[in-house]
């Protein structure tokens, strides 16, 4: 599928294969596999507790997978034993690859310490090494593109919900990152807010940024997504392009899900 | 008042010393509370259960003798290792190591209060946007532990302040024992402890008036929170 923004058109930027996690007996991921090429947007629906959190910090190695295979950009993230469990074989490789995945999270996660501006600045400058004026001028930048410039000088106790998110996407953005990872960005917002974080992503989408999305927005997934999958006790139940398969669901319990049944 | 004049250089040799044993135990003892309360949250028992132990000790008995035990026991050691009269204890050092101790087990209980104060949800931020656990550490944690410690560890300093004056008994040339020195000689005791306390009073006012821009200087921007 080719589409104005590039959709399908990319080589693989993210890779997984085979994935699986269990905490303790517990097995949440029972082998999940998604190629994104470069300028995918896949959104990631499924109920509660069907593994979608995991599956993405499984990725940037928040969770350890206890099997599979990551590779970013080409890149295989090497993965050893230590005493019987798996374990990263090499953390600098880790932190570098982390760098290339940013992640978005439900609670903003923004570091209350640092203004705005050194939320943005602060990854470019202890991880990517840039300067403090380029990285400035960088966050700067990446704070207009989601309307908080205003804010550079805040604090985030001082900010809405839906402005500490878009902070933080700012925050993502500034790193350059390969592959954007939101973890339902949306959900700890005021019903009022969510619309103009929503916005803020689909002008990323539109703009050719690779993102991996968990959601309940199916909106959001049927307008700005090219891909769509649906996660169930642990294996992708359903997927495929968003506008058919929304529109008809392979899967019974996707359809069930899609109508509310299943929440 | 005469008397005053003529042995305040003798006092203010003794305020030096109360100071640098004062300073150095601080210094000495953050790092050591530090150590402890990353220890205490380890999730390792071989590092967490010993460093349990010893601050609960410490804090459990009294000052002066976790000082006496180090000045005399600390002695004892060095003559049994080495042949006697080599080295011996120097009322600094054992008043250094006992106050330093002493000071890095409560500052450990303030220092593990304070690391879970920051949520964790900061912490994983940092290592998802590629910060190794040490530049975490330095950048995203320490500086919301500072915050919430510093309150903390200015008391522990003020503590540790006064206790200074326990280690003149094993022949520190402190503060206390220079104003002992000069009461006696003077026959003046009132005066001389008079003088003394209002040294420490000083030393009291400075470290508040400090503690207080630290604190301060390390909230900035956190008003809105609470
Ligand atoms: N650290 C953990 N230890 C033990 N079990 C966990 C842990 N994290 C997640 N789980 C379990 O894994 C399952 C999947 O959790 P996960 O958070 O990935 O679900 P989710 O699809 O993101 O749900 P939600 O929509 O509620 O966010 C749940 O049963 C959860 O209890
Ligand atoms: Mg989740």
């Amino acid at each position: 599928m080719v589409t104005p923004n590039g959709h399908g058109n990319g080589r693989a930027a993210l890779e997984v294969t085979g994935l699986r996690k269990a905490f303790g007996s517990h097995e949440v991921l029972k082998g999940i596999s998604l190629t994104a090429r470069d300028h995918d947007v896949v959104a990631i629906l499924g109920s509660s507790g069907s593994g979608k959190s995991t599956f993405l910090r499984c990725i940037n190695l928040l969770e350890i997978p206890s099997a599979g295979e990551v590779r970013v950009k080409g890149e295989l993230i090497e993965m050893t034993q230590r005493r019987g469990e798996p374990a990263p074989a090499n953390m600098k490789q880790v932190d570098r690859i982390r760098s290339k995945l940013s992640m978005v999270f439900q609670q903003f996660n923004l570091w209350q310490h640092m203004t705005v501006l050194e939320n943005v600045t602060a990854g470019q400058i202890h991880v990517l090494g840039r300067d403090k004026a380029e990285a400035t001028e960088k966050a700067e930048a990446m704070l207009a593109k989601v309307g908080v410039a205003d804010k550079r000088s805040h604090y985030p106790s001082q900010l809405s919900g839906g402005q500490q998110q878009r902070v933080a996407i700012a925050r993502a953005l500034a790193m350059d990152p390969e592959v954007m990872l939101f973890d339902e960005p949306t959900s700890a917002l005021d019903p009022e807010l969510v619309n103009e974080v929503l916005r803020v992503m689909r002008s990323l989408a539109e703009e050719g940024r690779t993102m991996l999305v968990v959601t309940h927005e199916i909106g959001f997934a049927r307008e700005a997504a090219n891909k769509v999958m649906f996660l169930h006790q642990g294996l992708v139940e359903d997927e495929g392009e968003p506008r058919a398969l929304l529109a008809n669901p392979n899967s019974e319990r996707f359809r069930q899900f899609l109508s509310g049944s299943l929440k | 008042m005469d008397n005053v004049v003529e042995y305040l250089p003798l006092l203010l040799q003794g305020l030096r010393t109360t100071l640098l044993l004062a300073v150095s135990t601080v210094v000495v003892g953050l790092a050591l509370g530090m150590l402890l309360a990353m220890a205490k949250l380890s999730d390792h028992g071989w590092l967490k259960r010993p460093a349990y132990a010893l601050t609960n000790f410490l804090r459990g008995i009294p000052e002066f003798l976790v000082l006496l035990v180090i000045y005399f026991g600390g002695t004892q050691v060095l003559n049994s290792i080495l042949p006697p009269g080599t080295i011996e204890v120097s009322p600094f050092v054992a008043g250094l190591i006992a106050l330093a101790l002493i000071f890095g087990s409560y500052a450990s209980e303030t220092f593990r209060a304070a690391f879970q104060s920051v949520p964790n949800g900061q912490i994983e931020a940092g290592r998802a946007y590629g910060f190794s656990a040490w530049k975490t550490f330095r950048y995203i944690q320490l500086p919301q532990i500072w915050r919430v410690a510093i309150p903390g560890l200015g008391n522990l300093w003020q503590g540790s302040v006064k206790d200074t004056a326990l280690v003149s008994v094993v022949g520190l040339d402190d503060l206390m024992r220079k104003s002992g020195q000069a009461a006696q000689s003077t026959r003046e005791p009132f005066t001389f402890y008079l003088v003394a306390s209002l040294m420490f009073l000083l030393i009291t006012l400075v470290s508040m008036w400090i503690i207080g821009r630290l604190e301060k200087r390390a909230s900035r921007g956190m008003a809105g929170v609470r």
